[in-house]
C-alpha cells in the first residue's frame, strides 16, 4: 500500500438512505428478463437442461448477490455537496471517482424522477456543463432536496453570466 | 428581419455542371472515336461508370440548385434546400465558430467558393451550412460579416475592395482593408519528407495502378502484358519479384503522396488576422483546390501536438488547435492548423498561436512516478500471460505443441511498449495552460488554458490506490472534451488542479477549514440526517468573496503541492 492519497475530503451529504431500497428493487427488476429468459429456455428446450439448468442457477445467485451487496455499497460511496461556487461528487469503490463542476460553468440543471424512484420519493439531479463527458448526475436524492437543490442551483447558474465555454 | 430576401446560389453552377456532363462523357467518346474500341465491348465499362457518374451528379447538383435559398439575417443564417425533403436549416450568428471557403478546380476556373459556416452546438454535435456554390466576393462577404459581425452593407463595400486589391499572389488569403494580417507560418517543402513516409503510400500505389490497369483496359491497350515483358521475371526468382515488386509500389506511393501533398499544400500560409471586431486564425492552402479556414479566436483554448511513435525518430507531429465547437473527427479538420512536419516548429507555431508567455510547450515536463511505470509492465505481464494461454489452449487443440512460444515472444515488444508509454507521460503547469502529455502509439501534448477547464474530475482504480496514483481530468467545452494528467502521484491532484484553476478544489481538500456557509441543497424543513443537516443560511447565495480566507489558508498550509 502507497502512502501517497487523493488529498479530497468526502463530501458533506450521503444520498437518501432510502436510496438502498431504490438500489435494490432496480437491481431485482434487472436480472428479470434474463432469468426469465433462461427459465423459458429451460421449460421448452429438454435437451438443454444439462447446461441451462446450472447457468440459470449461477445467474439466480449472481444476481441475488448483486442485489444484497452493490445497494448498501453505493449508499457508502456515493456523496454530494453544493457550495456557492461548485457541486461536487464522489461515486465509485472499484474504480473512486472524484468530481467537482463549478456554479459559473454549469449550463442545465435537470431533474428526473423516474417511476421507481417515485416509489420511493426519489429523484437524480443531472447537472451539465459544456463538456461533452461533463455531466454530473446525483442520484438518489430524497425528492423534496432534489427539487430545493435542482432550484437553488437553476437560480445561482441564472445568475451567472456568459455562456459557460 | 423576416423582410430580408432569400437569395440563390450563383447561376455559374448551371454552366459548371454542365461543362461537368461533357467532360465525364468525353472519355468515352474519345475510346470509341480515337482507339477504336468496340461500343458494346466489356473492356469500355470504366469509362461508362465515369460518364454515368459524371452525368448523373451534374444533373443532381443543377436540382439541388435549384432548389437551394439562403439568407442572411441580423440573427441567423437560413437555408432551404431539397427536394423531396425540404430541409430548412438555421444557426443562430453568435453560434458560428469557423467559416470555411473551399474551391475545387471547376470552382476556381469560374470564380466560385464553397462557403461552409460551422457552429457548435452543445453537447460536441455540430450544425452546418454549406453553400455551394457563391462568387469569390460573396465569399468573401460572407466570411467577414458572419464571423466579425460587420453589419451587411459595410463589409460589402470592403469584400469588393479586398477582391480587387488583394496583396496576395492569387485569390486565396486577401487581407480586408483595415485589418492587419501576420503570418505565423508558411509551408516548407522539407516537410514533404514527413508526409510520404506512410503505409497509405501503398495504398495509394494500388489506387493508382488500378486505375491505370482499368484505363489503359478501356483503350484496348494490354498494361498487363507490358510490365511482364519489362523484366525477366522467371530468371529473377520468386524472393526478388516481391521485393522488387514492394520496392517499385513503394516508389508509386510515395510519389504519388509527394504529389498531393505539394497540390494540398501550395502556398500554405497560417495567419493571424487582426480585425476592428476581433481575430481570427486563418489557414489557406491548395493548388487546384483551394482551402481557406477562418478560426474565431474567442473560442481558442489551447493546442494540441501529437507525435506518431513510429515516427518520433523524425520528429513528425500534427499540430491542432483545442477549440469549442470545431469537429474533431474528420479527414480534414478544421482544427489543424499546420501540416505534418517537424515537431520543432510545432511547437514554436503553437507558441506563437497561443500567445501565452512563457510558451506552455516549452515548459520541462514533470515526470510520473515509478508506479506508473509499473502499472504498465503490469498491463503488459497481462497482456503476454493471457496471449501465452490462449495460443497454448489453441495449440493444443491444433495439435501444434509450439504455438504458445509466440506468446512468449510478444513480451519484449510489450515491455518496450510499456517503457514508451510511460516516457511519455508528463505535465505542467505554465504560461497560464494545463500541459499534460500522453499516448504510446500518438504522443499527444495538449496545452489547455486554465479559464477553459469548466470542472474536474479525479479517478483512482483499485490497482491506482495500491500504487498510490491517481488520473486527474480537466473536462472543458472544447476539443475532445477532456483532457487528463493519467497516472499522476495521488496526492500532486489537488495541487496541480489549484495551480491550473487556483480556488475550485481548494474547498474540497482534506482538513480545509469550512468554507462559507453552504447556499444550496439545505433546508430547516428537509428531514435532515440524510442531507447532512446542520446547515444554515441560505440567504448566503451567490457571493464569490465569502470563501476567500479558505482558500487563502489552504493554500499555505493543507496542500504542500500548491506551493512547488
Amino acid at each position: 500500500m502507497s502512502e501517497s492519497t487523493v488529498q479530497l475530503r468526502p463530501p458533506r451529504h450521503r444520498v437518501a438512505r432510502r436510496a438502498i431500497g431504490y438500489w435494490t428493487v432496480r437491481s431485482l427488476l434487472g436480472a428479470v428478463p434474463p432469468l426469465a429468459g433462461l427459465a423459458v429456455a429451460y421449460a421448452v428446450f429438454e435437451s438443454a437442461r444439462t447446461w441451462s439448468g446450472p447457468l440459470l442457477v449461477a445467474v439466480a445467485v449472481l444476481a441475488a448477490g448483486h442485489a444484497a451487496v452493490v445497494p448498501s455499497w453505493r449508499y457508502a460511496v456515493h456523496r454530494w455537496e453544493s457550495t456557492a461556487e461548485a457541486v461536487y461528487a464522489t461515486s465509485g469503490w472499484f474504480v473512486r471517482e472524484w468530481q467537482v463542476a463549478p456554479m459559473s460553468r454549469i449550463q442545465t440543471v435537470d431533474r428526473v424522477r423516474g417511476p421507481v424512484q417515485q416509489l420511493f420519493g426519489l429523484a437524480t439531479v443531472t447537472v451539465t456543463t459544456a463538456s461533452a463527458h461533463g455531466a454530473m448526475r446525483l442520484v438518489g436524492l430524497d425528492a423534496d432536496v432534489a427539487a430545493r437543490t435542482a432550484g437553488q442551483l437553476t437560480e445561482l447558474v441564472r445568475r451567472t453570466p456568459g455562456d459557460a465555454t | 428581419m423576416s423582410g430580408v430576401p432569400w437569395r440563390r446560389l450563383d447561376s455559374r453552377v448551371v454552366w459548371v455542371d454542365a461543362a461537368r456532363s461533357l467532360l465525364s462523357l468525353a472519355p468515352v467518346g474519345l475510346a470509341v472515336t480515337v482507339f477504336g474500341v468496340e461500343p458494346g465491348s466489356a473492356t469500355l465499362w470504366p469509362v461508362l461508370t465515369v460518364a454515368v457518374v459524371g452525368v448523373t451528379g451534374a444533373a443532381r447538383d443543377l436540382l439541388r440548385w435549384s432548389k437551394t435559398r439562403y439568407r442572411v439575417t441580423e440573427e441567423r443564417v437560413e437555408m432551404r434546400t431539397g427536394l423531396l425533403f425540404r430541409t430548412h436549416r438555421s444557426v443562430r450568428r453568435e453560434r458560428i465558430r469557423s467559416v470555411e471557403a473551399t474551391a475545387l478546380l471547376r470552382h476556381r476556373l469560374a470564380g466560385l467558393r464553397v462557403v461552409t459556416v460551422g457552429a457548435g452546438l452543445s453537447g460536441g454535435g455540430q450544425a452546418v451550412v454549406r453553400l455551394d456554390a457563391v462568387t469569390v466576393e460573396t465569399a468573401g462577404r460572407l466570411r467577414r460579416e458572419l464571423l466579425r459581425g460587420v453589419p451587411d452593407e459595410a463589409s460589402a463595400t470592403v469584400g469588393a475592395v479586398a477582391a480587387d486589391a488583394g496583396p496576395t499572389r492569387h485569390d486565396g488569403g486577401q487581407v480586408a482593408a483595415g485589418d492587419s494580417a501576420s503570418v505565423l507560418a508558411r509551408i516548407r517543402w522539407s516537410w514533404v519528407v514527413h508526409n510520404v513516409v506512410n503505409w497509405w503510400a501503398f495504398v495509394m500505389a494500388a489506387g493508382l495502378l488500378w486505375g491505370a490497369y482499368w484505363t489503359a483496359q478501356s483503350f484496348g491497350l494490354d498494361a498487363a502484358g507490358t510490365v511482364a515483358g519489362l523484366v525477366d521475371w522467371r530468371s529473377l526468382g520468386a524472393g526478388r519479384t516481391v521485393v522488387l515488386g514492394v520496392a517499385a509500389a513503394g516508389a508509386l506511393g510515395v510519389l504519388g503522396m509527394a504529389v498531393a501533398f505539394v497540390a494540398e499544400y501550395w502556398d500554405f500560409r497560417l495567419l493571424r488576422v487582426r480585425t476592428p471586431a476581433g481575430t481570427v486564425l486563418r489557414t489557406t492552402h491548395g493548388l487546384f483546390k483551394t482551402r481557406e479556414v477562418d478560426r474565431d479566436d474567442d473560442r481558442l483554448r489551447g493546442v494540441e501536438i501529437a507525435e506518431p511513435v513510429l515516427w518520433r525518430w523524425m520528429g513528425t507531429a500534427d499540430t491542432n488547435v483545442i477549440t469549442t465547437g470545431l469537429k474533431v473527427w474528420s479527414m480534414t479538420p478544421a482544427t489543424t492548423i499546420l501540416p505534418r512536419g517537424p515537431v520543432r516548429v510545432a511547437r514554436a507555431v503553437a507558441a506563437a498561436v497561443l500567445e501565452a508567455d512563457p510558451s506552455p510547450f516549452a515548459a520541462p515536463l514533470r515526470r510520473h512516478p515509478r508506479a506508473a511505470l509499473r502499472r504498465r509492465v503490469g498491463w503488459a505481464v497481462l497482456t503476454v500471460v493471457s496471449a501465452t494461454g490462449v495460443l497454448a489452449v489453441s495449440g493444443d487443440a491444433l495439435g501444434s505443441s509450439r504455438l504458445w512460444l509466440g506468446g512468449v515472444a510478444l513480451a519484449p515488444p510489450a515491455l518496450l511498449a510499456a517503457g514508451v508509454a510511460y516516457r511519455s507521460l508528463g505535465h505542467a503547469v505554465s504560461g497560464g495552460h494545463l500541459v499534460v502529455r500522453s499516448g504510446l502509439v500518438s504522443r499527444a501534448t495538449a496545452a489547455l488554458r486554465g479559464g477553459a477547464v469548466v470542472g474536474w474530475r479525479v479517478r483512482q482504480s483499485v490497482w491506482q490506490r495500491r500504487l498510490g496514483l491517481a488520473t486527474l481530468a480537466a473536462a472543458t467545452a472544447a476539443g475532445h472534451g477532456r483532457y487528463a494528467a493519467i497516472d499522476v502521484a495521488a496526492d500532486d491532484v489537488t495541487g496541480l488542479a489549484e495551480r491550473v484553476l487556483p480556488g475550485l478544489l481548494a474547498p474540497f481538500v482534506v482538513d480545509s477549514p469550512r468554507p462559507g456557509p453552504s447556499a444550496v441543497g439545505v433546508a430547516a424543513t428537509a428531514p435532515g440526517r440524510e442531507t447532512g443537516g446542520g446547515l444554515s443560511s441560505p440567504s448566503a447565495g451567490f457571493d464569490p468573496q465569502s470563501r476567500v480566507p479558505g482558500r487563502e489558508r489552504v493554500e499555505k498550509g493543507a496542500t504542500p503541492g500548491a506551493a512547488r
